[in-house]
């Protein structure tokens, strides 16, 4: 009961119904503008891909979410929440998972111990000193995770011995521990094979309904099949929301696909 | 320095009233509430002088150190080492040729081409293995420290200014008035700590200067920001790094003969000065020229007053300005964030 | 940072005893019947001093090879605790020490070690990895310079003499015998507890900040609490031989953790290797062999019986150079080349 008080009370804040709410967030490295007054919201639940040419920002957008930077200006609220000044563990705790761009992986470990890092993060007792049992949930749920991803062969390899493909996968796996909400995809399809790339549409399609994402994505046709709604980025700003049918018709942009346009 | 005020109010005005207290006590004849407070002023400027003129030597020192430590990530835990051998080398060119002033060119070459040795033939082989190249410097500073042991023994070496700089000169601080004649007392201070001192002022200055005027320092600065931008812009990286490791080297090398001047070399200085340079360059940011120039006066001073004011616990104010320096600000005064 | 470090294997066995090989065990049973066969200088002088080193370097290999963290305030820890044992409890300086009871001196001891390791912890591990050595280095230093000026609290220069094991069971712990298995005892019990600790979450959550502490936080682990954690847990086996090696010297002074012994841990745990917890203890009683027989081994090599140093500083360049993960790696390297033998094509005895 009082848990139930206290989280409704945090929703009613502000825009209880949406999982993400950026409002006019903006990072500036140096004399550079990385992102420039981006504001975005997010059902929870709702599955987004965001697009743009390289160095658009969306990556660095990520990092903003997720704090691995804090923004220059603006707001980040998760489910109500005002998060934007929150270290990273403290974002993660709230149920927001990413992944990264190029792999950050932990070399010297294997691959379980990478995932159960990974369920472990979101858990009490991070601090423990007692080995876990073989009935730990969060190892169980490490063991349900390398299967979900296909790594059942190279559960006990060190990561520093997997295939880039497999890299990708167990970055994915990690994202997917714990009970994520809301999830960042730093082009996970990057360099896949066909067949990698087909799983992975498979994984996200069969995400639990209540699990949204945001997918950054060049291929339009991975992201077209994962995404219900798309936002352009273009020079740290967002050029263009809209659904997928209509943005792939949109001359403006088709002519930024086409590099046409720069400003 | 409006910007500083402007982002920094209140450092500001504690700097402001700082610097006009010093100001009072350097020039001011103090009245007598103030000697009984706080002792005599000859003690006083004594101290405040020993401690800028070991502020100097450290500079020199810890100036090295921190500019290899900014361009190539490389902790040279062997920088003491550097610093005693010239020393050593300091003293027998002193005493072959009889000629101090040669003795500083010398040893700022041959530790210098010696660092150029260390950076060409070991630190190149483990670029960016940060842990690694420290580790080795702790090998070499142990291997050097007992060659040096081996060839020179236990003694305490001194190198002997020449005749035109030993002595006292008076100065212009008035210490106090005497009280028969009413006449000012000069502040009597030896002349060769004061050529140390405007000596290491003209490197700092020079430093300064290369650093920002010519094209070499410019890559440095670019390289001391961002390695990335040294390797992508296709200059031949490994020049600027033996460059600059030579010159570092060279540093704590003609910094040991002005060491063996005023102090005198012997084993375990190595680690002293080495320890010096630690502090002065956490305290004044590390990679950051102007914090060691800041980090090597406040740190210099501090040893000073500490040793004549509460001699028991001298290395406490040290190591308590350390303490507070890395809990407030964790990449020092001067070192960016 | 991490290539000194990376492990090539981790063992995956959850049990700890299924696959111990009988060597391990036969080693085990050598090292209890020792006492039967070997000379008292044997036991106290060789396996006492590395278990106790062993013990200390162990603290760092736990900070370095799991956090990459390489402090070289762990053998300050362990002079501060053996300083609170001589001030809380019995020696020669009356004035002083307080005669406490073991069971208050003792605690005493790993408590304030404890804390002051979090201390230095918290105040290392704010900046960037490489800093690290140079903060704990000026850490270790200006320990060394306090208590050599400070009479009231450490009497300065000469330290404490006269520090004896309390007289517990009606052993004499000093005793050779007893002594050994004293040492033997703690230093298995924290090798044991830093091999478990390894494959607990707190020391998972150590070795992935190692690899990547930018992801791990992205896993909801605070790194900098984990990372002084660390330095916490540390502090104990540290601690633990600061106390030993108190006793066994029956003195403490500044020297006991000046530059010179801080730089030796250092050497200590890298020389053995930092890979695994038994890497420490190699290292130890290397150095512990070499710098009892140093004279015999210099003389052999043409040099002054004085060089140690120059000795022990080559071999640690050695390692350095051509074998970043220590006696370990070598070893693991010579085991690799004689299974796979190119000549034979089959497997080959084991060294
Ligand atoms: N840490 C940083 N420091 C300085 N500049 C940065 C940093 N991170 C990103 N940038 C700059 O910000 C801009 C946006 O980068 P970002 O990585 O967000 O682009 P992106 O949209 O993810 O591109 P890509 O498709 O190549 O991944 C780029 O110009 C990049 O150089
Ligand atoms: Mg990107």
């Amino acid at each position: 009961m009082r848990s139930g008080v206290q989280v409704s009370g945090r929703l009613s804040a502000a825009g209880a119904s949406n999982a993400l709410e950026l409002r006019g967030v903006t990072k500036r490295f140096g004399a550079l503008l990385a992102l420039n007054d981006v504001s975005m919201t997010l059902r929870p639940g709702e599955r987004r891909a965001v697009l743009g040419s390289n160095g658009a920002g969306k990556t660095t957008l990520f990092n903003c979410i997720t704090g691995d930077f804090l923004p220059t200006a603006g707001e980040i609220r998760l489910y109500g929440e005002d998060i934007t000044v929150f270290p990273p563990q403290e974002r993660i705790r709230r149920g927001l998972r990413r992944t990264y761009q190029i792999s950050l992986l932990f070399a010297g470990l294997s691959v379980l111990d990478n995932i159960y890092l990974a369920c472990r993060g979101v858990l009490r007792r991070r601090f423990s000193m007692l080995r876990p049992g073989r009935n730990e949930p969060a190892l169980l749920s490490a063991v349900d995770l390398v299967e979900l991803a296909h790594l059942q062969e190279v559960r006990d390899s060190l990561v520093s011995h997997l295939s880039y493909g497999q890299q990708r996968q167990l970055e994915i796996a990690m994202a997917l521990a714990g009970a994520p909400r809301l999830l960042l995809l730093d082009e996970p399809a990057a360099g896949l094979s066909p067949n990698e790339r087909q799983a992975l549409v498979e994984i996200l399609q069969n995400l639990p309904e209540h699990i949204g994402y945001i997918i950054i994505e060049h291929d339009m046709d991975v992201a077209l099949r994962v995404a219900e709604f798309v936002t352009m980025m273009h020079n740290g700003r967002v050029f263009k929301e809209g659904n997928p049918r209509e943005l792939e018709n949109d001359a403006e942009v088709q002519a930024l696909y086409l590099g046409e346009v720069d400003g | 320095m409006r910007r500083f005020a402007r982002l920094h109010p209140w450092w500001s005005v504690w700097i402001a009233i700082a610097t006009l207290v010093l100001l009072y006590l350097t020039f001011a004849i103090w009245p007598p509430w103030l000697i009984g407070l706080i002792g005599k002023k000859k003690l006083f400027l004594n101290s405040l002088f020993n401690g800028i003129t070991l502020g100097s030597l450290y500079f020199l020192i810890a100036s090295g150190f921190t500019l290899i430590f900014g361009l190539m990530r490389n902790v040279n835990l062997a920088h003491g080492s550097l610093y005693m051998m010239g020393g050593y080398i300091g003293y027998l060119i002193g005493d072959w040729t009889g000629y101090w002033l040669l003795a500083f060119p010398v040893a700022f070459m041959v530790v210098g081409l010696f660092g150029v040795i260390l950076q060409y033939f070991v630190f190149r082989r483990m670029e960016g293995e940060d842990i690694r190249q420290t580790l080795v410097t702790i090998g070499i500073s142990i291997v050097l420290a007992d060659i040096m042991l081996w060839a020179f023994g236990g003694d305490f070496y001194n190198i002997s200014p020449p005749s035109w700089l030993s002595g006292p000169i008076e100065t212009i601080f008035v210490t106090g008035v005497k009280r028969s004649s009413g006449d000012l007392i000069y502040l009597k201070y030896p002349l060769v700590r004061l050529a140390i001192f405007a000596a290491s002022l003209a490197i700092g200055l020079g430093m300064w200067l290369a650093i920002n005027r010519t094209r070499i320092g410019m890559l440095i600065r670019a390289g001391v920001d961002d390695r990335d931008i040294l390797s992508a812009s296709g200059i031949r990286v490994q020049f600027v790094f033996v460059a600059v490791f030579a010159f570092g080297a060279g540093l704590a090398g003609m910094a040991g003969v002005v060491g063996g001047t005023f102090q005198s070399i012997a084993p375990g200085e190595d680690i002293r000065f080495l320890l010096a340079s630690l502090v002065v360059v956490i305290v004044g940011g590390m990679g950051s020229i102007p914090g060691a120039a800041l980090g090597a006066v406040i740190i210099g001073i501090a040893e000073q007053f500490g040793s004549v004011y509460f001699p028991t616990y001298a290395v406490v104010v040290t190591f308590l300005i350390m303490v507070l320096v890395l809990a407030f600000r964790p990449t020092g005064l001067l070192g960016r964030n | 940072m991490a290539q000194v470090v990376t492990t090539e294997t981790t063992p995956q066995s959850r049990s700890m005893f299924g696959r111990i090989p009988a060597a391990y065990w036969l080693f085990g049973a050598f090292l209890l019947v020792l006492p039967s066969f070997a000379s008292n200088f044997v036991m106290y002088q060789i396996f006492g001093w590395s278990f106790i080193l062993g013990m200390i370097a162990l603290s760092l290999m736990f900070l370095a090879g799991y956090g990459g963290m390489f402090s070289l305030a762990q053998m300050t820890v362990a002079g501060l605790a053996g300083y609170v044992v001589a001030i809380c409890g019995t020696s020669a300086i009356t004035d002083i020490s307080q005669n406490w009871p073991w069971y208050v001196n003792i605690p005493a001891a790993l408590l304030i070690a404890a804390i002051f390791a979090t201390v230095v912890g918290w105040l290392a591990v704010r900046t960037e990895g490489i800093y690290t050595i140079m903060i704990t280095l000026a850490v270790a230093s200006a320990f060394f310079y306090f208590t050599r000026q400070n009479y009231v609290l450490f009497n300065g220069f000469s330290g404490f003499n006269g520090v004896f094991p309390p007289q517990l069971f009606g052993v004499d712990w000093r005793h050779p015998v007893a002594f050994y298995y004293l040492s033997l005892f703690w230093a298995a019990f924290w090798y044991f507890a830093v091999l478990y600790v390894s494959r607990s979450p707190m020391g998972l959550a150590l070795q992935g900040i190692r690899d990547n502490p930018r992801r791990m936080s992205a896993l909801g682990f605070d790194v900098t609490a984990h990372r002084v954690a660390a330095y916490t847990f540390a502090a104990f086996p540290a601690a633990i031989g600061g106390i030993l090696l108190t006793w066994q010297s029956a003195q403490i002074s500044p020297g006991t953790a000046g530059v010179g012994p801080v730089i030796d841990i250092l050497v200590i745990a890298v020389i053995g290797g930092l890979r695994h917890p038994v890497g420490p203890f190699v290292g130890a009683f290397v150095y512990v062999i070499l710098k009892s027989f140093s004279i015999d081994i210099l003389v052999a090599l043409g040099l002054g019986g004085e060089r140690f140093q120059l000795l022990i500083g080559l071999g640690f360049l050695v390692i350095v150079f051509w074998s970043p993960d220590g006696l370990l790696g070598l070893w693991a390297k010579l085991r690799d080349l004689h299974r796979r033998d190119p000549l034979i094509g089959r497997l080959v005895r084991r060294l």
